[in-house]
């Protein structure tokens, strides 16, 4: 007698979603992405509070030993020598668009010197909206 | 003689689909960053040379001296004091100046700290609605 063989699975994996949900994904990044301008590693200051800082703002960042690099905010940041550049480079800035938003990014353990020149040096170009970048304040990290 | 058709597949080829897609899912992952998009926000008062800055008399003045020690009014305080501290203050006069000077060598982290701790006041019921962050230029300009 025939013994009648079992019916063969398919062994195929159906792939026909994983288009769809991988296009869901890179809606999400696309959603969220940021080029980011500047690449300068600091440790920021630690906040409680914290705001979404504006897109396409421009960036002053100093590094803990007291390099400064600016970044209109589309172009990537380039190094400049003195503060004297800090206040020329935003007062270029705000001749173009007066309303610019300017993000300080800064180095917690900076001596306050520095900052004071920078803030200074925007105050002087006439910047309106100065933004401090900060990471989120720990409850392990928190207050002393 | 029997012709042969070929028979052309109506589908679209979708095999490669998932494998493009997830290309452009690394790209994304890759060039994205979530960090630094937050922080706090400085509003810069505007420069006007006509009006002095505030008597130093009628406000209360905190200094951060190099190190971190934080001195209000002439006495030392931990940052989790400074709210307790103003809050009389402030019932009396809403819109009392609060001065915050750092020591040249204090560290950036430290003000970034103490303004974060006048901010948060409003959430606290302690709102300091006048914040002063003057730079050093300007104390002595008009602070002789």
């Amino acid at each position: 007698m025939k013994i009648p063989r079992p019916k063969t699975a398919g062994a195929v994996i159906p792939t026909a979603s994983m288009a769809d949900i991988v296009f869901l994904l890179i809606i999400f990044f696309v959603l969220t992405f940021n080029v980011e301008v500047d690449k300068t590693m600091v440790d920021l200051p630690r906040t409680n509070l914290r705001f979404e800082v504006p897109k396409k703002a421009a960036t002053v960042s100093i590094t803990d030993s007291g390099q400064m690099r600016v970044s209109d905010g589309e172009s990537a940041s380039t190094p400049v020598a003195s503060v004297q550049d800090v206040l020329s480079f935003a007062s270029e800035m705000l001749a173009t668009d007066p309303e610019k938003d300017f993000v300080l990014k800064a180095d917690r353990n900076v001596p306050y010197r520095e900052v004071d020149q920078v803030i200074d040096a925007l105050k002087q170009a006439k910047v309106t909206a100065v933004y401090l970048l900060s990471e989120q304040e720990t409850v392990e990290g928190g207050g002393q | 003689m029997k012709l042969e058709k070929k028979s052309v597949s109506d589908e679209i080829p979708t095999a490669s689909m998932a494998d493009i897609t997830f290309l452009l899912i690394i790209f994304f992952m890759v060039t994205n960053t979530f960090s630094a998009t937050r922080g706090l926000d400085f509003a810069i008062p505007k420069e006007d040379k006509s009006t002095p800055l505030v008597e130093r008399e009628e406000s209360v003045l905190i200094s951060i001296h190099a190190g971190g020690a934080i001195e209000v009014d002439g006495r030392s305080m931990r940052a989790d004091q400074i709210l307790e501290y103003l809050k009389p203050k402030l019932e009396r006069n809403a819109t009392k100046p609060v001065i915050i000077r750092p020591d040249p060598d204090a560290s950036y982290g430290d003000m970034v700290k103490v303004y974060d701790v006048l901010r948060e006041g409003k959430n606290k019921g302690v709102e300091v609605r006048n914040i002063n962050i003057p730079t050093q230029r300007e104390v002595d300009q008009f602070w002789y």
